[in-house]
């Protein structure tokens, strides 16, 4: 959710490890605090505290020290409950993906944009679209980390796009094909064991039901 | 498995669905928290107008406070 409200992929990348980015100072001292008053409320220092005061004035803090309140509080809700990640509807998500095919003349735009998605609808580790060049499968767009190879021969089946994750707990590809023939493949990968269902297959199926008049065109 | 059930829309009186609504039409889903809230619809009604009012436009820039709540979320360990 965060990258809508114009935190960058770097930012959001960095909030691993805070200390090492290079946030600006104002920016900074506000998750130093967010960190030890999530790790140890009762310990935030003096001097943290000062720091915060001279970037930001008493309602502002009052609202930063809000948010992060907010945020352990649903933690420690979601957490203790087992709640479960939210996963949008797959007919959403088909609308969306139908939308972007009526909207993007360009293949790579429109693969760009179902691979973007699948990974934010359903919290796919991997999103891999391939089209198809002949006796090769050329890797159009991707979510997750970059794949070591941009393309395969048809042939080595998925052997060649499974696994990227290093340990892949599940794994589904899709073909994208029509009555002419296989115009590209679909590969998402989960984090987890069985991460896939009945759901899933039928959505990623629709998806490349979707997309197989784009592929079956010309490489763009 | 969630420990407590979710309510569907067809489970919640009027008000909360039309929250549920607002929800869809927003983002495509409505939050397994929310749905499970709702079992208390004032407790709900009442966290989501705090939600909007502490994450909203206010005397903070709204991109920071994500990125506090992302960076609490990863601290907590909930991938929620």
């Amino acid at each position: 959710m965060a990258k809508q409200f114009g935190v960058s992929d770097e930012a959001l990348a960095g909030l691993n490890d805070p200390e090492r980015f290079p946030f600006p100072p104002e920016e900074g001292v506000a998750l130093r605090f967010a960190d030890a008053m999530t790790d140890d409320p009762a310990g935030v220092s003096d001097e943290l505290f000062a720091e915060l005061r001279r970037h930001w004035s008493e309602p502002q803090i009052v609202e930063i020290a809000c948010v992060i309140g907010l945020f352990n509080y649903f933690n420690r809700f979601n957490n203790a409950l087992h709640m479960e990640i939210t996963l949008t509807d797959p007919e959403v998500l088909l609308h969306r993906v139908r939308k972007a095919a009526e909207e993007h003349a360009g293949v790579s735009e429109l693969c760009d944009r179902t691979a973007e998605i699948l990974a934010q609808g359903r919290r796919y580790v991997l999103v891999g679209i391939y089209q198809r060049q002949g006796e090769m499968m050329v890797l159009r767009a991707y979510r997750g980390p970059a794949p070591p190879h941009s393309s395969f021969r048809l042939g080595e089946g998925n052997a060649a796009v499974a696994g990227r994750t290093g340990a892949t707990p599940s794994e589904l590809a899709v073909p994208v094909r029509d009555p002419s023939g296989i115009h590209g493949v679909i590969d998402v990968e989960s984090d987890r064991p069985a991460g896939f269902g009945e759901e899933d297959r039928a959505l990623v199926e629709a998806v490349a039901a979707i997309l197989a008049p784009a592929l079956a065109g010309p490489a763009a | 498995m969630g420990r407590i059930s979710r309510l569907s829309p067809d489970q919640v009186a009027p008000e909360i669905k039309a929250l549920y609504k607002q929800f869809l039409a927003e983002r495509g889903n409505v939050p397994n928290m929310f749905r499970t809230v709702a079992h208390r619809p004032a407790l709900l009604t009442t966290l989501l107008a705090h939600f909007r009012e502490v994450m909203g436009p206010g005397t903070v820039p709204v991109p920071l406070k994500e990125m506090l709540a992302v960076r609490v979320s990863r601290l907590n360990d909930c991938d929620y």
